[in-house]
């Protein structure tokens, strides 16, 4: 049974979470923010900023070294690794470089997430040649990662990642690699998951993406976390970087 | 499209070594417990036959080398007497010159003609093992009425035997220690060098959700299927090998050595390559639970 003290009405909560890897230096510094459920962030911030590592924290890669972490209404540092795992399953991830299994096709690569959940194979071919038909790849069904070029393997990372209808998804950087069409329509496939009630976070560098879609940022500098919020996200960035320029 | 239970796999995995090795392992195993399944059996015949019988030598030639002709009859016949009348001897008979060429094959081939030779006459004493003639009465018993006659239990030589074959055995029992250590290790070498090779793998379905218990099942019933098939492999290859040398056994020692097996003892055969295929899903089991731990 979990701890009543540990509960959490937010999908995923930070306080004052510090992450250093080894001996080195803080990566993240004091974080403290919180993900409603059914939210969109962006998580902007520059090469180095500790993006990635925040992701990490949020889909249980790794722990943080001061502070504490909740995720979908439990503290992580009281789970034990059968609720992880559990917790995991409700988690989307699409990572900056793909992780896809080379020796599966792009229908067993998307099937991934169906099959350690148990479900059935004709559901799983049903939803699956769906999806990848949606990101353009129904004829590359049968093709193996190495037979794709970068953005078409950016795509089956994105249909794995979403193929369960997570609770969380999280995206690292996932229209890199794919033309401004593609991206706008990748942005709309997370956007009707989190119409579905899916709390998404992505995190990217394409300025134009956070223009056009005006949601909340999660900003990293220094290993600090800046909330921006929605209504004047792209302006504060931009305001920013001519500053930074100007000095 | 892939099988549910061949995404945790690539042809990258070094499991090609490990059925040869439980072939090997299994085909050594099997032969070495046939043998001391084997020796088992002979040193329970030679026990049984210290217990339940006794030999009197009544000797054909006297001390300088004459034969002793009639003396011999009335020897064997006063010993027959002393023999049938003492307590805890069910019977005795006197060998006849069949039996003693019989007796004599295995050590002296089966050409040898043992009328020619100075061979005793031998009567075989059969015991009541569970209440057997008190042995120092019965020699001085004998030595009254038959002088020249000498009781033999068999217990120095078959002694000798016995020590020996416990010995064997237990070297016996050493080499399989050791050979199912060696496919313990091997698992563990080997299912390391998988789970190193395809970290990245177990990393991304232990991302997606997988549960530790999935993850390390899957391996462990991988590994099973593989050592199973490499140990039935072995257990086949040794069958014909142990088959030929029972047969050559046979026919060098006659009865000394009891190389035919049980039912019973086949079953302990054949748990040989089903105790390997289950020591490397229990090796594999823990080896995959600990490389886990890694993971958050």
């Amino acid at each position: 049974m979990p701890n009543n003290e540990n509960l959490s009405p937010f999908i995923a909560e930070f306080n004052g979470v510090s992450l250093r890897y080894n001996k080195g230096p803080e990566i993240l510094k004091d974080i403290n923010f919180s993900l409603s459920p059914g939210s969109f962030h962006f998580m902007t911030g520059e090469s180095g900023a500790g993006k990635t590592s925040l992701l990490s924290l949020l889909y249980l890669h790794l722990e943080p070294t001061k502070g504490r972490v909740r995720l979908l209404g439990q503290a992580i540092d009281t789970m034990s690794r059968s609720t992880k795992a559990q917790v995991r399953r409700q988690i989307g991830v699409v990572f900056q470089d793909y992780h896809l299994l080379n020796h599966l096709n792009a229908f067993d690569n998307v099937a991934l997430p169906l099959r350690l959940a148990g479900e059935k194979e004709t559901e799983i071919k049903k939803h699956v040649s769906e999806l990848l038909a949606w990101v353009g790849l129904e004829k590359q069904i049968k093709s193996y990662p190495e037979e794709l070029s970068g953005g078409e393997q950016q795509r089956i990372a994105i249909a794995r990642a979403v193929i369960h209808k997570p609770t969380l998804l999280l995206a690292d950087e996932p229209t890199g690699n794919v033309d401004d069409a593609m991206a706008k329509r990748l942005m709309y496939l997370f956007l009707e998951l989190n119409k579905l009630g899916t709390t998404v976070v992505v995190a990217t560098h394409n300025v134009g993406l956070v223009k056009n879609f005006h949601f909340p940022q999660l900003h990293l500098a220094d290993g600090h976390l800046k909330i921006i919020p929605a209504a004047d996200s792209y302006s504060d960035i931009t305001n920013k970087l001519f500053k930074r320029e100007e000095k | 499209m892939a099988k549910r239970s061949d995404f945790l796999f690539s042809k990258e995995s070094s499991h090609f070594f490990l059925p040869w090795i439980c072939a090997l392992m299994v085909f050594i195993a099997t032969l070495v417990l046939a043998g001391g399944i084997a020796t088992h059996n002979s040193l329970k015949l030679w026990q049984k036959s210290v217990a339940e019988s006794l030999t009197v030598q009544i000797p054909t030639y006297n001390e300088e080398g004459k034969p002793r002709e009639e003396l011999v009859y009335r020897d064997i016949e006063n010993a027959l007497m002393l023999l049938r009348t003492t307590p805890g001897v069910l019977g005795a008979i006197v060998l006849n010159d069949d039996q003693m060429q019989d007796l004599m094959t295995p050590w002296l081939g089966s050409d040898a003609v043992v009328s020619q030779l100075p061979l005793p006459k031998l009567i075989d004493v059969s015991v009541d093992a569970a209440h057997p003639p008190v042995l120092e009465q019965l020699k001085a018993d004998l030595a009254a009425s038959v002088p020249d006659a000498v009781l033999d239990s068999h217990r120095l030589w078959l002694g000798d035997l016995v020590r020996f074959a416990n010995a064997l055995l237990t070297l016996i029992g050493l080499i399989l220690i050791l050979l199912f250590a060696t496919v313990a290790i091997t698992v563990v070498y080997t299912t390391n060098a998988s789970l190193s090779i395809q970290e990245h793998i177990l990393s991304l379905v232990h991302m997606l959700g997988a549960q530790d218990l999935y993850i390390t099942n899957r391996y462990a019933w991988h590994n099973f299927k593989v050592a199973l098939t490499g140990s039935l492999i072995g257990f086949v290859l040794a069958l014909p090998i142990m088959f030929g040398i029972s047969i050559f056994l046979k026919s060098v020692s006659g009865q000394i050595l009891q190389s035919s097996l049980t039912s019973v003892q086949w079953c302990y055969l054949v748990l040989v390559p089903a105790s390997v295929a289950l020591l490397t899903f229990l090796t594999t089991f823990k080896t995959v639970w600990k490389f886990l731990r890694r993971f958050l």
